[in-house]
């Protein structure tokens, strides 16, 4: 591993993005923040801000509304980065699968990396999604890719 | 030819202007501009180079000089009278007539002690202010042949004011140089009102009431200082029976008996340096073009107050005067710096930041150390160069885009991009190291170390000028992020090549802040305080003081180095992207707008801090004018007690 | 000074301190987290963030605001070697506001509503902290009777009994400069905190917000060895000083909550500033020492 892999590793700066949620899967997000699980000690950090973070954690199901904020957000982050989808919903609409207004999950959208499952999600399951996609994201190429990439790795 | 410059650089011009009156051809009239602003720089340079020199023009044919001023003298005050008179202003009309009384009263009863025999002495300040007047004042007057063809396209006058317009400028030019380089308070008087009334009538130029009335207070405020003027005069021609009374370089030479005159004269540099509590015509002078606001109101005109105070320094020497004048020029510097947060009018920020350096020039003069003389003389030299170069990028944008509020610049950068090169270049002059107003200012800050008074007004002084500098420069370079400006701009050729020389010579002066130290600098501190090397050395790299030092030249290449790097790092792809508004992309063609309610634009409006809460003039007007008289009258007292 | 030792102090301040001042940046972060009952990354972990922040591609950021910040950080390199040089304190101070100049500058050119409103408030910062540093520096001339640093070394007494104010305004310079409570109202240093989109940076990203973070690693030695000075000799003695104030400044950060910027300016200049100028009186007043 070298040490731009490693950097990338050790420095996850996460964006989170709340695409119509009932909350649930957010509370267990922000609860990776504190003392219980304490994420920081891998150097992940919670960002407000699309330009400075390299993963995406989305939850909801990503309704018409919001659907354009999602995409607008993906785009304003640097590459190489990655979308972690938190909660069944996110995966793959869950609760809300099939609604008139829905998308019916972040991968109608955007490419997602990581599907984190859950109603709502555990804390320890979204840290290892984190982990799993920072995997693929230490690996990715150097030089700025084109286009989307299908979804690969699952929890 | 060394006999012939003082009269180029003093005659040369006024000739000028009278032709600029007769040949009303705008051809002819550029012609003769170029042709006095040529022979005022050759003129002034042959100066510098010929250095320390004194010259008494001979008599002119068979009529001695003193009578010329003598007449001159006459035809201005009536001239002061029949102006406050048309203008129907009393205040002004009994200034005038105080002044028409005081002048018949000195010519009566003392007229045989004026007569001049020693006319001009050349010492190093002198040189460095023609300098100024001579190189600054050219370019300006270049400057504005085209400025004033498109101000003429706005403000439609028949017929046309232009000639009037160029032919006091150039008179001014003269008044100017002869008011630096005059030995003699009797002559500095003529020049000293002729520039006053050149200034009074730039002002009035568009003819609007508020032109006008600004006009009118410029009147009476710059008459309070020439009434002190005279009093000075009329007090020493009674209190000096012998000839040659006047004499600059004997009165201020050393500690001088006559403190009274002294301090009349610091009060009319107060008034033509607009010091609190005149700062009110300066203000009211922005209505002029803005050549007038370059020229006179913020690199020469002004700039014959200080000097006026420079000259009285060594005069004054440890005495309780100047304390105080210390005191009060310090007082200004704070006030006025604060109140410019609050400005959103470039030309009045400017204006507030003149005063503002103005009064740190009179308080370093009022500190009256070695290391102070030299500050005030700097900070004289600096101040000039690269305010000018402000005044004139904020009239090239004022015709563009048809305002002076700050507001209305936001990003600028991507319509005018160079002169807002040119106007950052100019607010980083005058604002970071190692550029030569912060050095002044820096050896400012040293030599008020002991002081505790100045020494906190300057420091408290110095934080509010960062603040809206750098806001400024703030608004015209905001720019949507994923936008490039393209450096592409549309100015006439004559905007173009007198800002960039004043831009070239900012920054080159600043370079050679060192050989400036050494040039003029230093001989002029040597003279005044007859001291050695109490102020500055200066050596190639560094200057230094007794008490600290600064590495003009390590500065200089870190500078050099670092903008180097910060181009390289600058220089790489950059991706395309929106500003981040929520996450909310902004919508189509829009601004700043993403989607709101009903899925239509809703615009962001961002803005500049003015604190108007903190920092508004009404809430410091009252205690900065009661705070100013205060201090004036205080040193009138101090000088009588 | 000779040029050998020249060099050694350049390679110190260029070199060897923004190594210390990164592991400073990550016990900050640690002690931070301890306070806050977490375990918190590893001290090393600001090296990991450059890493990773320059391995970004696509640059967003305009090309002047990068060029401003690049400027930013040379000013915390120059300042910094300058204090090593033991040059004038009053022009390293200027050097230092020329960095807070560009920051500023870079934050307006990007017109965006949080680099807007955040700049707005790093402006009012700097022109609370600014007075306070330089009183600071005229405080230790009317004790040393020069303004060079290298003057306060050869002290044989420190200055921070005569001059007890300055160390508490320290506290404060420390407080705002490090982005910290109840002072960080243009952008929080405290990662998890996003006050205002951390301001004046929300439109940089990648190896431009590199920059900014190598910049902190030249700030923090350069804050420190600003404090060391009250207490020269020993020079330990002005490093633990400097240490203290950095530890004092993280526990502020940590009781206090984030207030107003009109509540900061009213602070600064009610209370810091009147606090400095009392202490400079005291020195007039009892004038010793000096020339
Ligand atoms: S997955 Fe369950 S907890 Fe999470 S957002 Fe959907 S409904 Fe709520």
């Amino acid at each position: 591993m070298n040490l731009i892999q490693k950097a990338r590793m050790k420095s996850p700066w996460i964006l989170h993005f709340n695409a119509g949620s009932c909350n649930g899967c957010d509370i267990e997000i922000l609860s990776c923040l504190t003392p219980v699980y304490d994420i920081e000690r891998f150097g992940a950090v919670n960002v407000g801000n699309p330009k400075h973070a390299d993963v995406l954690l989305v939850t909801g199901p990503v309704n018409r509304r919001n659907e354009r904020v999602l995409r607008n957000l993906y785009d304003q982050m640097l590459d190489p980065k990655i979308v972690v989808a938190v909660g069944t919903c996110a995966s793959s609409g869950g609760v809300f699968q099939n609604c008139y207004n829905c998308m019916g999950g972040v991968d109608k959208v955007i490419p997602v990396d990581v599907y984190v499952p859950g109603c709502a999600a555990k804390p320890e399951t979204i840290i290892e999604g984190l982990i799993l996609g920072l995997e693929k994201l230490a690996k990715m190429p150097s030089k700025p890719k084109k286009g989307a990439q299908p979804a690969e790795a699952r929890t | 030819m060394r006999d012939l410059l003082i009269p180029i650089l003093v005659l040369s011009p006024m000739a000028g202007g009278a032709l600029a009156l007769i040949l009303r051809g705008r051809a002819a009239r550029s012609a003769l501009v170029a042709l006095s602003a040529a022979a005022l720089v050759f003129a002034a340079v042959a100066l510098a180079s010929n250095g320390l020199m004194r010259y008494t023009p001979g008599p002119l044919t068979t009529i001695d000089w003193n009578r010329v001023v003598l007449a001159a003298d006459v035809v201005l005050l009536g001239w002061f009278l029949a102006l406050a008179w048309t203008r129907r202003h009393p205040g002004a009309f009994s200034l005038a007539l105080l002044q028409a009384v005081g002048f018949a009263f000195l010519e009566i009863r003392y007229g045989e002690r004026l007569r001049v025999t020693q006319g001009f002495v050349v010492d190093w300040l002198a040189i460095a202010m023609v300098l100024l007047v001579s190189i600054l004042g050219s370019a300006i007057a270049l400057y504005a042949i085209p400025y004033m063809d498109e101000h003429e396209r706005h403000h439609p006058g028949v017929p046309s004011r232009q000639p009037r317009f160029f032919a006091l400028i150039l008179v001014f030019l003269g008044a100017m140089n002869g008011l630096a380089l005059s030995n003699n308070l009797y002559w500095t008087y003529l020049f000293w009102e002729i520039t006053t009334l050149c200034c009074v009538l730039l002002i009035a130029h568009d003819g609007t009431a508020e032109a006008v009335a600004s006009s009118n207070r410029a009147l009476w405020m710059n008459l309070v200082g020439g009434c002190a003027f005279l009093a000075a005069i009329l007090m020493l021609a009674h209190a000096q029976p012998i000839g040659e009374a006047m004499a600059i370089d004997r009165l201020v030479g050393g500690p001088t008996p006559y403190l009274v005159p002294v301090a009349l004269l610091c009060l009319a540099g107060f008034t033509k340096s607009a010091q609190l509590p005149f700062q009110g015509w300066l203000l009211g002078a922005m209505v002029a073009p803005t050549p007038v606001s370059a020229l006179l109101h913020s690199s020469t005109m002004v700039k014959a107050g200080v000097y006026l105070v420079i000259r009285c320094a060594p005069a004054m020497q440890d005495t309780g005067l100047t304390n105080v004048v210390a005191l009060a020029g310090a007082f200004t510097f704070v006030a006025t710096a604060m109140v410019a947060i609050s400005q959103r009018n470039a030309k009045r920020v400017l204006a507030y930041s003149t005063i503002s350096n103005l009064g740190l020039i009179i308080a370093c003069a009022g500190l009256n150390t070695a290391m102070a003389v030299s500050a005030a003389v700097m900070l004289l030299l600096f101040h000039a160069v690269s305010k000018a170069l402000l005044f004139l990028a904020a009239g090239a944008i004022e015709q563009r885009i048809g305002s002076r509020e700050i507001e209305r610049m936001e990003g600028l950068v991507l319509r005018m991009p160079w002169t807002t090169a040119l106007t950052v270049l100019g607010v980083l002059t005058m604002l970071l190291p190692p550029f030569g107003v912060l050095v002044s200012k820096w050896a400012a800050l040293e030599s008020a170390a002991r002081e505790p008074a100045a020494m906190v007004l300057f420091v408290l002084g110095s934080a509010f000028t960062v603040l809206f500098w750098v806001r400024w420069i703030g608004r015209l370079m905001a720019v949507e992020p994923g936008r490039e400006p393209e450096m592409t701009e549309q100015m006439p050729a004559l905007f173009r090549w007198t800002m960039g020389s004043v831009a070239a010579l900012a920054v080159l002066l600043s370079l050679l802040v060192t050989q400036v130290m050494q040039r003029f600098v230093a001989p002029v501190v040597a003279s005044y305080l007859q001291v050695g090397s109490e102020g500055f050395r200066a050596t190639v790299a560094d200057l230094e003081s007794r008490i600290g030092s600064f590495p003009v030249l390590g500065l200089a290449l870190s500078l050099l180095i670092a903008v180097a790097l910060a181009v390289i790092l600058a220089s790489g792809r950059r991706a395309p992207t929106v500003p981040y508004l929520c996450g909310e992309p902004p919508a189509e063609g829009a601004e700043l707008a993403p989607l709101g309610p009903g899925d239509r634009p809703a615009p962001v409006r961002v803005s500049g801090t003015y604190l108007e809460r903190f920092f508004a003039e009404e809430r410091h007007a009252a205690w900065m004018t009661v705070g100013g008289v205060l201090l004036t009258a205080a040193m009138l007292g101090v000088a009588a007690l | 000074m000779s040029t050998p030792e020249i060099a050694i102090r350049l390679f110190a301040a260029v070199l060897l301190a923004p190594i210390a001042g990164m592991l400073l940046v990550g016990l900050d972060r640690r002690i931070s987290a301890r306070l806050q009952g977490r375990v918190g990354p590893p001290v090393t972990q600001p090296f990991y963030d450059l890493v990773k922040l320059l391995a970004k591609q696509g640059d967003t950021t305009s090309r002047f605001q990068t060029a401003c910040l690049a400027l930013y950080l040379a000013s915390n390199v120059v300042s910094l070697a300058m204090v090593f040089l033991g040059q004038d304190l009053l022009v390293m101070l200027f050097v230092v506001a020329f960095g807070a100049v560009a920051y500023i500058v870079g934050g307006f050119s990007a017109k965006s509503p949080y680099s807007q409103l955040g700049t707005q408030r790093e402006m009012l910062q700097l022109l609370t902290y600014e007075p306070l540093l330089i009183f600071l520096a005229v405080g230790i001339y009317l004790r040393t009777g020069s303004f060079l640093a290298a003057d306060v070394l050869r002290l044989e007494r420190p200055l921070l009994p005569e001059l007890p104010v300055f160390a508490l305004t320290l506290v404060v310079v420390y407080c705002i400069k490090l982005r910290k409570s109840p002072f960080d109202i243009a952008a929080s240093a405290h990662h998890g905190h996003q006050e205002v989109v951390r301001g004046p940076l929300s439109e940089v990203a990648g190896p431009s917000l590199a920059l900014v973070e190598l910049a902190h690693w030249y700030e923090l030695p350069l804050l420190l060895s600003i404090a060391a000075l009250l207490w020269a000799t020993p020079l330990w003695a002005g490093v633990l000083l400097g240490l203290a104030c950095l530890l004092a400044s993280i526990v502020v950060d940590n009781v206090a909550a984030r207030l107003t910027w009109s509540w900061m300016l009213r602070f600064g200049w009610a209370v810091a500033v009147p606090a400095s100028i009392a202490n400079l009186l005291y020195l007039y007043a009892t004038r010793g020492g000096g020339s």
